[in-house]
């Protein structure tokens, strides 16, 4: 019979990024240096603080899931108590889901980015790259605002990157882009993308101050 | 007060509805059958020996008059024609047939009257046979009740029957043997020399023959096909997305409609603007209809987008707007001026309780919804000859009465092609829906109109299961439970919708305390009595009606009391038993599940027993208590129906009962806030998935002596069964559906 | 725009942001697909594109990169596809309506893994929703057809 390989078909899917930018979260972003030293402890750790918010909401941290590899479903729009992703969806080592059901059965894959294609209330959000969770080691549902600190700015933890590149990644990532703009009734990410990608390069330049 | 005098306070919800009807009877009328219907339209050379078997030279065709929503009564209706005809699977032809009052359902009488289903004394028949009289003059056809295979049993077997004979009374004159050596197999009759008159050859003869009338049955050691697993006649077709339902039928020069009501139960429309859409491709029309609006356009998908550009000015519901109101209206129920009835009063119960009660608690049910996986719809053509109807519906004649209300034509003249349902549950006992396509169609005389709800509009608009709030007390002593005594509050089911359908439900609703009353338990003292709240949001027949609600108080009581007696769950149930057929499907249950055995730590088991639609049927469950929730590892299911007519689909019918109590009672409601329901698609009301889904044992019994449905009767005793095994696993005590708000499930 | 769907070409005049859902079912007739929520919550909708399993009721056709196979494309009652014979054999079905896409998701898991634990069918199979509840049958005919597929 004819047999689909997983190895081929994760390798096509898994951490696409695409170089272009959708509309609604800027299509001007820029990466703003800050000569290292030249920004405070104190506001290192504000600037931390502006990132926390992001990591840590739903639109972020509901994809940045454990070794369960189980997205979960939280925030207003899921009521008070959060829970795993209905359906008994696990997207599993390959984080794709090519294990059992992928994430892109539901979750389509567009040709282009598109504001408009996500405007049906509770419908599987979408965007122009394979849907997918985040790497095992960027855990971040649940965890403190200090353990995803040392955990960003680890490159063992990070995929390797300087926070420049943490930065750049926000910028042409389109999976993420989706949190600023998640149409329906899903409550968007705070700050904005440029802010987000402010703030790392702000964090740092004050040295990469974390919070106990 | 007397046995009878409690008959006469309680009278009956079809009689009641007959004597408001203003009908009057006597013998002659009942005893008169119908007109057959298919004599009307009747080509040359064919022959029909009654309603439901039709031959000609080419084909033989079966009508299957009850709807086939998923539970298989199409196979089985043709089956039992079958097995007397002596025709295989495969040799025939099915339809639905039209309406008419010739398909009455002779086992809905059995539910309207008051007595229990295992009481066949003198009283209890007589009530009976006078009310299948009342459904026969009212014409009643329709699919409900689990009552599919009671109405067949005997009236199909008999059409097959007659129609046989009739066949060989033609074979007799067409080759001069006399009948008494005819024999018939395969379609066909046999002469003693082998020769084979196949029935189609027979047809233009048998039509100028008057059909043989009485004929004896077949006994059980003959039968071919009943007993036996069948190969469903839709299963190839459904297993290759090849049967149409309804939402699938194409007409000639239709267009596609959807509808939006305000959402806010019962309240109007005061405007809209609908400017965006009228402009958007493909949109054809924009219609107001009773308290909403329809937009008509060449596809569904652009329907259903251009009815989210319109903004609405909605009115406010008229039922209270919060789920709180809707509790408190309950809890201010249970009062002697609405009083439904006292269903039961075995024993002295204000002797039992002067001194106050050893146990009591509170129990409630929500709203459910029904959500069959096909959204309502319906197509209707109105000319100004006819109206035509092509939807899936159970109550085919009162469908041709409200449509032809709104166009104009008499009854008659609306002709419903009934369709296969993608499920209903209930769902399509409903009216709302095609009422809506005709009043669009009416508006487009001429152009066939096929409206689809989205899946939110079904939500908004399902009719769910009532609300229901149980209070129960009772005594136990020396190990033993000697009295119970529950009463609930709860909206009459029966008025809500008969209120809709235009057929009044006077008196007592015996669907208000279903699962609570007749539950052949022999305890000392047994009072159960029902009161009847004030209608809230509409409510419709959801799958069991009653009983999912009551006999979850009930059996959760019982349990509650037998666990204060100090006894063993299962053993005290089969002493209080005072039912042979029931304690034998207890004893089974035990049997089947190693009742008593280890189970090791951190697990459960419990069991329910319920009695709904005639049905004893007991339930075990077992649960593991894991970090992540509770896990439901097995069940059992027991039950006694008298005869299996198909042992396969009888199996898959209670599999899938076991799912859908078990699944709504873990989490599924629907709450109201500002008049709406807040559940809008199955995200939120989500039911069983497979991965909840236990391995499932299925035993059916047949020492009842009558045969009995099974499509609702496994779904009662699912919900107190998990919460008596999830209390045996836990130590916490559920009373309140669905229980995923007081604790977490894998 | 052109379409490929059950091997055969098709060109239809629809905006590109109308789902594959009701491209199939309202302008080409093709109804074995059904609706069901709308949503991505059902799985009655299921098709494959290339081989693997879509809602068709996300996939806008404009996005649509590939041959569609609808149920009708999967088998027919003449030539049965291996996981319809294994519905066949169990009678999953009750009402049906879901079940389309149930042999859909089926036959595409089955492409990946034709020897399933019944943790992954679990896995597999949660996003498709039975109303009628015939997640027992359906489990066992995926066990039938996994087991039919490694001896063919």
């Amino acid at each position: 019979m004819k047999k689909l390989s997983l190895a081929v078909l994760a390798a096509s899917f898994a951490f696409v990024s695409h170089a272009f930018a959708a509309e609604a979260v800027g299509t001007n972003r820029v990466i703003n240096e800050f000569p290292d030293g030249s920004i405070s402890q104190e506001e290192g750790l504000e600037n931390w603080q502006k990132f926390f918010e992001v990591a840590s909401h739903p639109r972020c941290a509901n994809c940045h899931v454990g070794a369960d590899h189980k997205p979960m479903w939280s925030g207003p729009s899921f009521g008070d108590k959060a829970r795993v992703h209905g359906m008994n969806i696990n997207a599993g080592e390959s984080r794709i889901g090519a294990e059992t059901l992928l994430c892109s059965t539901c979750h389509v894959t567009l040709k282009e980015p598109d504001p408009n294609a996500n405007s049906i209330a509770h419908a599987a959000p979408k965007v122009a790259m394979a849907w997918q969770l985040a790497p095992v080691e960027a855990e971040w549902f649940g965890k403190s605002s200090s353990y995803i600190c040392n955990q960003l700015k680890d490159p063992t933890r990070n995929g390797e990157r300087t926070i420049k590149e943490v930065a750049i990644h926000l910028d042409h990532d389109l999976i993420l882009h989706w949190a600023w703009e998640p149409g329906g009734t899903r409550e968007p990410a705070p700050h904005s993308l440029q802010e987000t990608m402010d703030a790392l390069m702000k964090w740092s330049a004050a040295g990469t101050p974390c919070p106990e | 007060m007397g046995r009878v005098a409690k008959i006469a306070r309680r009278t009956f919800l079809i009689g009641s509805a007959a004597i408001a009807g203003g009908v009057a009877f006597g013998v002659y009328a009942v005893k008169k059958d119908p007109d057959n219907p298919l004599s009307a339209d009747l080509s040359d050379g064919s022959a029909t020996f009654n309603p439901w078997v039709l031959v000609d030279s080419e084909k033989m065709t079966l009508i299957t008059p009850h709807g086939d929503k998923g539970q298989g009564v199409m196979s089985s209706q043709a089956a039992l024609i079958a097995e007397e005809l002596d025709i295989e699977f495969g040799q025939f032809e099915t339809s639905f047939g039209k309406p008419s009052p010739a398909y009455w359902n002779r086992a809905f009488a059995e539910e309207g009257v008051p007595f229990m289903a295992t009481d066949h004394g003198f009283t209890a028949e007589t009530m009976r046979s006078i009310m299948g009289g009342v459904v026969k003059l009212l014409g009643v056809q329709g699919t409900g009740g689990s009552t599919s295979m009671a109405d067949s049993f005997d009236k199909l077997r008999t059409a097959g029957a007659t129609a046989r004979e009739t066949l060989k009374l033609a074979a007799s004159q067409k080759s001069g043997v006399p009948v008494g050596q005819l024999k018939t197999a395969n379609g066909a009759v046999q002469l003693p020399d082998g020769t084979e008159l196949k029935y189609t050859e027979l047809a233009s003869l048998a039509a100028t023959i008057e059909p043989v009338k009485d004929v004896k049955l077949r006994d059980e050691s003959q039968w071919r096909l009943i007993g036996k697993s069948m190969e469903r006649l839709d299963i190839i077709d459904k297993s290759t997305g090849t049967l149409p339902y309804g939402i699938d039928i194409s007409v000639e020069g239709m267009l596609h409609a959807t509808v939006c009501v305000n959402p806010k139960k019962g309240g109007s429309l005061n405007g809209f603007d609908a400017s965006e859409a009228k402009q958007m491709r493909g949109v054809k029309d924009v219609i107001e209809i009773t308290d909403g609006v329809a937009v008509v356009a060449d596809n569904t998908w652009r329907a259903f987008n251009a009815m989210r550009t319109i903004s609405f000015d909605w009115g406010n519901a008229t039922i209270p707007p919060e789920q709180e109101e809707h509790w408190a209206t309950l809890s201010d129920s249970f009062k002697e001026e609405l009083l439904d009835s006292t269903w039961r009063d075995d024993g002295d119960a204000e002797e039992a309780f002067k001194e106050g009660a050893s146990f009591s608690a509170e129990y409630r049910s929500p709203y459910v919804a029904h959500a069959p996986l096909e959204p309502l719809n319906a197509i209707v053509l109105v000319t100004d000859d006819q109206v035509e109807v092509w939807t899936g519906h159970q109550l085919q004649r009162q469908l041709q009465v409200l449509v032809a209300a709104i166009t104009g034509h008499e009854q008659d003249q609306v002709i419903l092609h009934n369709q296969f349902m993608g499920g209903s549950f209930g769902h399509r006992l409903e009216f709302e829906h095609v009422k809506q396509a005709a009043e669009i169609a009416n508006k487009m005389r001429g152009t066939p109109i096929k409206m689809t709800y989205s899946r939110e509009e079904d939500f908004a608009h399902d009719f769910p299961r009532h609300i229901s709030m149980g209070r129960g007390q009772g005594m136990v002593k020396d190990g033993k439970v000697t009295a119970i005594d529950l009463s609930l509050a709860a909206p009459s089911v029966m008025a809500s919708q008969g209120g809709r359908a235009n057929l009044p439900f006077p008196g007592p609703d015996s669907q208000l305390a279903a699962g609570a009353w007749n539950n052949p338990y022999n305890i000392d003292t047994y009072r159960m009595t029902a009161y009847r709240a004030p209608e809230l949001a509409p409510t419709s027949s959801w799958r069991a009606v009653g009983a999912p609600a009551a006999g979850f108080f009930f059996d959760s009581l019982l349990d509650e009391l037998i666990h204060e007696a100090g006894a063993d769950p299962m053993e005290e149930r089969i002493r209080l038993m005072g039912h042979d057929v029931s304690r034998k499907v207890l004893e089974t249950a035990a049997e089947l599940s190693n009742w008593g055995s280890d189970l090791g730590p951190n697990r459960g088991r419990g069991v329910a027993f319920v009695e709904s639609f005639g049905v004893p049927v007991a339930e075990v469950v077992e649960v593991t208590n894991t970090d992540s929730g509770i896990k439901i590892d097995k069940v059992w299911c027991v039950c006694d129906v008298g005869t299996i007519v198909d042992p396969i689909n009888f199996e898959n019918l209670v599999q899938g009962g076991v799912v859908f109590g078990l699944g709504h009672a873990i989490n599924s409601e629907i709450t109201y806030s500002d008049g709406k329901a807040d559940q809008s698609n199955y995200h939120m009301h989500e039911a069983m998935r497979m991965y909840q889904c236990p391995d499932i044992i299925v035993k059916g019994l047949e020492n009842g002596t009558k045969i009995r449905g099974i499509g609702e009767p496994p779904v009662p005793p699912a919900a107190p069964a998990l919460a008596n095994a999830i209390f045996a696993a836990t130590g916490t005590r559920l009373r309140e559906m669905p229980f995923n708000k007081f604790i977490d499930f894998v | 725009m052109k379409l490929t769907v059950n091997g055969n070409t098709e060109e239809v005049n629809v905006e590109p942001d109308m789902p594959l859902l009701w491209v199939l079912r309202d302008e080409l007739g093709i109804t074995g697909v059904k609706y069901g929520c709308g949503i991505a919550q059902c799985g009655a909708c299921t098709v494959h594109v290339d081989g693997v399993a879509v809602r068709s009721c996300q996939m806008r056709v404009g996005d649509l990169d590939g041959e569609v196979t609808t149920i009708e494309g999967l088998g027919s009652a003449e030539k049965l596809h291996i996981v319809q014979e294994a519905w066949i054999e169990h009678q999953v079905a009750q009402c049906g309506y879901c079940q389309s896409g149930q042999i859909m998701q089926a036959a595409s898991f089955l492409e990946f893994n034709d020897d399933p634990t019944d943790e992954e069918i679990d896995t597999a199979m949660s996003a498709n929703l039975c109303r009628c509840g015939t997640y027992p049958r359906i489990r066992t005919a995926i066990k039938t057809a996994a087991k039919n597929i490694r001896e063919a």
